[in-house]
């Protein structure tokens, strides 16, 4: 079943070491590094959050042959990954299997707010790393803030874009947060500056000409300083962005044609994951989607839990495929990560009525797909009631150092606080997940 | 360059040294070298230090690195011995063999090490090792080598780029003896593109600009200076000094031969110094008058008039919750109301305005007590008048202003405490003991035991107020019943039929009297229950810790760096102690403290940067005028108007932002005026003035409409994102700008000053160039543009109005020719003129205070 990937070839973070391990920690040859960031394998990342914990025994880890309880009010269906079954909710998924890898064995234990749905818990998926609220971790950023920083995208497009509140605060500051549409919000601030009534348009079109035109005759603080420079940068890609259609365009979804729009599904957040591939394809390096807030993904007991999960994971295998479809049709899919996961996985057994289970921080499903990540894999298993993770354990480190490699960024490197103390990017060691990298 | 020397302190010691400027060549000192019979605390430990084992990513950490563990910068070498000797089955050290001990075969990368090959075979650090190994490994007495002081010369040097010169590290022991520990010492640079240093001591000139160098013995700091001049292409210019502190300045870019610019132009600087200290733009009126007028001294007029206006406590007061910062979190109910947080604001505008001396304002706040003296009845009055104002939504929050002392500070959560001690000495005394708590401060010279012991000056705060008596409750719970059941029956006779309107608006409005006094009580019971309780608690507990590191406590009162424990009298307040050591005319931290921040406010940068790290390890720049500043702010008894004023009336402050060719290059020693952004609310304020253009704040913010920004406190009501449970709801408008623009969260879980953004972003150029309102702001009938085209009908008239506005100055000739070219052009005049505002709050210029 587990699909052991004997074609790696990549020199592991400890070869890494042996090579360049003339000085301190940390420290590995230059031009190694430099290869690898110069043509990563992922150049762009789409982040879909299931926040709340989704229910791994209903959707990508099936338990037919444990107890009617445990094995919970969905069967398994067969997909084309061969030993593969998934929930009969997700019929999309389960032809797409050819796409994705599903890792059954990562999870945050021992994390801050583990198995509850503080910010914590979130930020450890989030972030690959421990960001506690109440103690003086550093704000660690989102994967998102660290390749705008690293790795900035093209000048006319905002580095890291989110659909929903995410916390955007982080160590590396204002410039590096990411930029949040509101869709569904008519009165978004973001959108209603970017994509403003024709009639502003004109206005704003002649206003920017005349700001262009007055440069040469507007007495002129001193352009070689730093805080000019980059004044000068930021204004000049506000123009740039209002002025390129390519960010409006991507964000307005009645450009897209109906027939390619109801693939995602019907549900506002159905549109989030759409918006999501047409920014991707407009060259934005990430998009966050929040796929139901911050704990939609919720599902203890109750009058309605039943058919929330059926909501939930039906939108969820039809917006996820259509993505992966959508990428690979464009060729996008080889250099785009794509991440779909929650902050915990839920209990083996129901909470209280039929399709609710408890918070569970022991084992959990998360999906991952393109930018050098294997098609059609499992990498793990849990135990016969999906409790507990039985081989391949990793953590979230190893997950994120995973995309970093993959983006061809060193997880290594120091980036530094406002106070100037140097943060890894990562901050723990911890393995690659080999077994899921193509 | 020796008379520039004779200025500094510590010049002496450089003249003894012979110190001059190094043009080429280096000193004659001998390389450094190592004892032929190294102790293991005195050599050994140290030379783990120079090799890099024991710091946090190798064997230093928590954990130790692949089973051995030292600890972190060899602070317990009793420890690391015991280790060494004991651990690992004892192959560690091999007594027979000692070129075979693993220790030497894994440091030498004989055997794998995933650190790395550290020392060579048969070099001298080698030898060092094997010999000690070959002694027997001897720890020897640890108290005859404790460190009792550290030195670097030359202290100060002038460099020129590409010569270099040798350091030297003394130790002195306890003992008594003195050794040259050179070569178990690791150095650094703090600019490695002034100076660099290698391990071996040796210091290069690399390009202009002064540098700290550091250097570490065991895990102690010790600091000296580098100066690398530039070519001195031109004579330095002629300039008038305005005070002292123009001559410390000059004379350093004297000896780094880089010219200082020009002294601004007046309309440049009314901008900015109303900017900085009113947070305001000056309007047209006084940009004009302040222009014609000719008096020579207009300059100081002015700063004086503008330090005794309103603004600049409000500012101030802005400035302190910054530091102080009143709010706590967001789900923290009691602080996230806007009334307290803004009486914590209006207590400091009060003291501001008063112009209370800076050491008796820290000590009304630290010493702080709820009652302060006075009786009971006296408090419960207070507390009545503030619950009558909460109730109302007062604007105008008078009765806590008028406090002695700001309890506020002691009823935020972790106020005191190990947390609530981080705070203070981060506020008061600019330090950063955060990385203590767990564990010795890796990258200061603070153990935990130092904030430990510290702490327990403030661990004696009661908090919790007065509860009611179930007696009084039941009284209370059944007023409150019958003042509804009142309300309810007057609402209900006004609502019926046969009522007549006026009698009905009685009802209603006798309905509405009563139930504000059903929500005073309510609140006067809160109050009550929570205002009343800061005061010395008669219990003794102390300071603890635990953390994943482990336990630690303290049981002994310390001040911060000093070496014996004090002992409060049984019924005195321990805080009382800290203030008595804050105001100790020699105290390290406090006045620099405040004086460094200010300067910074005004300079860009502090003498210290960042201007809340007051660590040994971060050096000043100008450690004299540092020290002259500290000296006339005690001098002038804390007087903080004498320490804004002085460093205004200064040339340094009054240059131009141009730089000219020879200074490019310098950034921290004041050749020019250093740019900024304006402040999120500065710039808020500044928008309002310039589109005509106010606020309007939610009934809970216990702020009048039309406030400026400057004077909304706290944090909740003008943050966009606020919690449901607050009952807040997001202010209008300037919440959006105000988080865009970085407005500090004045959160004290998040202690450092840089909380403040001043940090460009993209979606700050999309909001100047695009945001809605802020186009509302512009195009508004009632507004700035609209009153411009109204008033003046001359074309070349209305762009001088906008500028004036805006940027604060007139047009030049150019800018007048092109916007009224563009005027000619426009198919209204007013559509014409919101062009011209619109484009010139989309300049750097009003965006930034130059």
């Amino acid at each position: 079943m587990r699909h052991g990937c004997t074609s790696f070839q990549n020199l592991t973070r400890r070869d890494f070491f042996r090579i360049g391990g003339v000085g301190l920690f940390g420290l590995s040859t230059p031009s190694l590094l430099e290869a690898r960031a110069a043509n990563p394998r992922a150049r762009q990342m789409i982040i879909l959050w299931l926040g709340g914990g989704p229910p791994h025994i209903d959707m990508f880890d099936m338990k037919p042959d444990a107890p009617a309880e445990v094995r919970g009010p969905w069967k398994p269906i067969g997909t084309k990954l061969q030993g593969l079954q998934v929930s009969e909710l997700m019929p999309n998924l389960a032809r797409s299997a050819d796409k994705y890898t599903v890792l059954r064995s990562v999870n945050a234990k021992g994390y801050p707010d583990e198995g509850q749905h503080g910010a914590g818990a979130a930020w450890s998926w989030l972030t690959a790393n421990r960001r506690d609220r109440r103690s003086n971790s550093p704000k660690f950023p989102a994967y998102g803030s660290v390749l705008a920083k690293v790795r900035p995208g093209p000048a006319d497009l905002p580095g890291f874009v989110t659909f929903g509140d995410i916390g955007r605060e982080s160590y590396l500051g204002p410039a590096y947060e990411p930029i949040e549409f509101k869709l569904d919000d008519p009165a978004d601030r973001l959108t209603t500056m970017l994509a403003p009534a024709p009639m502003d348009i004109t206005a704003l079109d002649r206003r920017t000409e005349l700001l262009k035109s007055a440069e040469q005759h507007l007495r002129r603080l001193d352009k070689e300083e730093p805080l000019i420079a980059g004044l000068d940068r930021f204004q000049q890609q506000a123009v740039d962005l209002l002025r390129s259609p390519k960010l409006r365009e991507a964000i307005d979804l009645k450009r897209e044609p109906t027939k390619s729009a109801e693939r995602y599904g019907k549900g506002a957040q159905c549109r989030r994951v759409l918006a999501a591939r047409r920014l991707i394809e407009a060259g934005v390096p990430c998009v966050h989607v929040q796929f139901h807030g911050f704990i939609g993904w919720d599902f203890h007991g109750g009058q309605g839990t039943f058919a929330k999960a059926v909501q939930l994971i039906s939108e969820f295998d039809t917006a996820c495929a259509a993505l992966l479809e959508d990428l690979e049709q464009r060729g996008l899919l080889d250099s785009t990560i794509v991440y779909a996961g929650g902050e915990m996985g839920r209990s083996p057994k129901p909470e209280s009525t039929v399709g609710s289970r408890n918070h569970w921080n022991d084992a959990q499903s998360i999906l991952v797909a393109g930018g050098g990540f294997r098609r059609g894999c499992v990498v793990g298993a849990t135990d016969k009631n999906g409790a507990y993770v039985t081989d391949k354990h990793y953590t979230v480190a190893s997950l994120g150092r995973t995309f970093y490699e993959l983006l061809g960024i060193d997880a290594d490197q120091e980036l530094y606080t406002p106070d100037k103390r140097p943060v890894k990017i990562v901050g723990e060691d911890a393995p690659l997940i080999q077994e899921a990298l193509a | 360059m020796i008379r520039t020397c004779l200025s500094w302190t510590g010049s002496l010691f450089a003249l003894l040294l012979g110190a001059g400027e190094i043009v080429a060549g280096e000193s004659n000192l001998p390389a450094p070298s190592l004892p032929s019979e190294p102790l293991f605390s005195r050599h050994i430990v140290p030379l783990f230090g120079r090799l890099g084992c024991n710091a946090g990513a190798c064997h230093g950490a928590v954990q130790g690195k692949n089973g051995f563990r030292l600890s972190l910068f060899g602070a317990d070498p009793a420890s690391d011995h015991e280790r060494l000797r004991r651990e690992f089955g004892g192959r560690r050290l091999n007594f027979t063999d000692p070129a075979q001990s693993l220790l030497l075969l894994k440091a030498t990368g004989q055997v794998p090490h995933e650190g790395g090959k550290r020392l060579l075979v048969g070099g001298a650090e080698y030898q060092s090792i094997l010999g000690w190994i070959a002694r027997g490994a001897p720890l020897d007495p640890l108290d005859k080598s404790k460190l009792t002081g550290l030195l670097l010369t030359p202290e100060q040097q002038t460099l020129r780029p590409g010569a270099s010169y040798r350091l030297q590290v003394l130790a002195t022991f306890a003992d008594g003896s003195q050794e040259d520990v050179t070569a178990l010492s690791t150095f650094e640079s703090r600019d490695g593109a002034v100076a660099t240093v290698s391990l071996e001591a040796h210091v290069q000139g690399m390009g202009p600009g002064s540098a700290a160098l550091l250097a570490r013995f065991r895990g102690q700091p010790v600091v000296s200076r580098v100066f690398v001049p530039a070519e001195a292409k031109a004579a330095f210019p002629e300039v008038k000094e305005h005070n002292f502190i123009d001559r410390h300045v000059l004379d350093r870019l004297r000896q780094l031969h880089w010219h200082p610019a020009e002294l601004c132009d007046d309309v440049t600087f009314l901008r900015r110094v109303s900017l900085d200290v009113t947070g305001a733009l000056p309007p047209p009126d006084e940009i004009r008058a302040y222009s014609a007028d000719r008096r020579a001294d207009k300059r100081n007029r002015k700063i004086d008039e503008l330090l005794s206006r309103p603004d600049h406590a409000a500012l101030w007061a802005t400035k302190f919750c910054d530091i102080l910062k009143p709010h706590y979190r967001e789900d923290d109910r009691f602080f996230s109301e806007g009334a307290q947080v803004r009486r914590f604001y209006e207590w400091f505008r009060t003291r501001l305005q008063e112009n209370v001396p800076y050491d008796q304002i820290v000590e009304r706040i630290l010493t702080a007590t709820s009652a302060e003296g006075r009786t009971k009845d006296e408090v419960l009055k207070e507390l009545e008048a503030m619950a009558l104002e909460d109730a109302a939504f007062s604007t105008d929050l008078k009765a806590y202003a008028s406090r002695r002392t700001l309890d506020l500070y002691w009823l935020r959560p972790n106020a005191g405490g190990v947390p609530g001690t981080i705070q203070i000495a981060h506020a008061f005394l600019g330090l950063r003991l955060q990385c203590a708590e767990c564990h010795r401060h890796p990258t200061d010279v603070w153990q935990q035991d130092d904030l430990l012991s510290f702490a327990n000056f403030f661990m004696r705060v009661g908090r919790g107020g007065e509860k009611p008596s179930p007696a009084e409750q039941k009284q209370q719970a059944e007023e409150t019943k019958k003042l509804t059941e009142q309300v309810k029956k007057l609402r209900d006779q006004a609502k019926a039929k046969d009522v007549a309107k006026d009698e009905s608006d009685r009802l209603l409005a006798e309905a509405a009297d009563l139930e504000k006094k059903a929500g005073m009580a309510a609140r006067f019971n809160y109050l009550r229950s929570t205002f009343t309780g800061v005061a010395p608690a008669a219990r003794a507990s102390f300071a603890s810790v635990s953390s994943s590191l482990g336990k630690a406590d303290s049981k002994t009162f310390r001040l911060l760096g000093a070496a014996t424990a004090v002992t409060p009298a049984p019924d005195q307040d321990p805080r009382e102690l800290v203030v008595a050591w804050m105001r100790k005319t020699d105290n390290p931290y406090f006045a620099k403290a405040i004086v460094n921040r200010v300067w910074a406010h005004y300079m860009g940068r502090g003498i210290v940067d960042p201007p809340d790290d007051l660590s040994p390890l971060n050096p000043p720049t100008h450690p004299e005028l540092l020290d002259e500043l500290c000296r006339g702010f005690i001098a002038s008894k804390y007087d903080l108007k004498w320490l804004h004023r002085t460093i205004l009336v200064s040339r340094t402050y009054q240059q131009s932002s141009q730089a000219n060719a020879s200074s490019r290059a310098d950034a921290a020693h004041y050749s020019r005026f250093a740019l900024r952004r304006l402040p999120a609310e500065v710039l808020v304020d500044a928008i309002n003035h310039a589109t005509g253009g106010s606020e309007t704040y939610p009934a809970v913010a216990y702020v009048p409409p039309g406030t400026r920004a400057i004077e909304v406190p706290g944090d909740a009501i003008v943050r966009s994102r606020v919690p449901a449970s607050t009952g807040i709801q997001a202010a209008a408008t300037s919440g959006y700008a105000l988080e865009l623009f970085g407005r500090p969260r004045r959160d004290s879980s998040n202690l450092c000053d840089c909380d403040r953004e001043g940090a460009p972003s993209l979606v700050q150029g999309l909001y100047l160039a695009a945001f809605p309102d802020l186009l509302r702001k512009v195009g508004n009938p009632q507004g700035r543009a609209a009153q411009i085209v109204k008033d003046h009908a001359d074309d070349a008239r209305r762009i001088e109005e906008v500028f004036l506005w805006t940027l604060a100055r007139l047009p030049t000739a150019s800018e007048q020719r092109f916007f009224r070219e563009h005027l000619q052009k426009s198919p209204s005049g007013q559509q014409g003129v919101e062009d011209v505002l619109w484009l010139l709050l989309n300049t750097r210029e009003f965006l930034l205070n130059h």
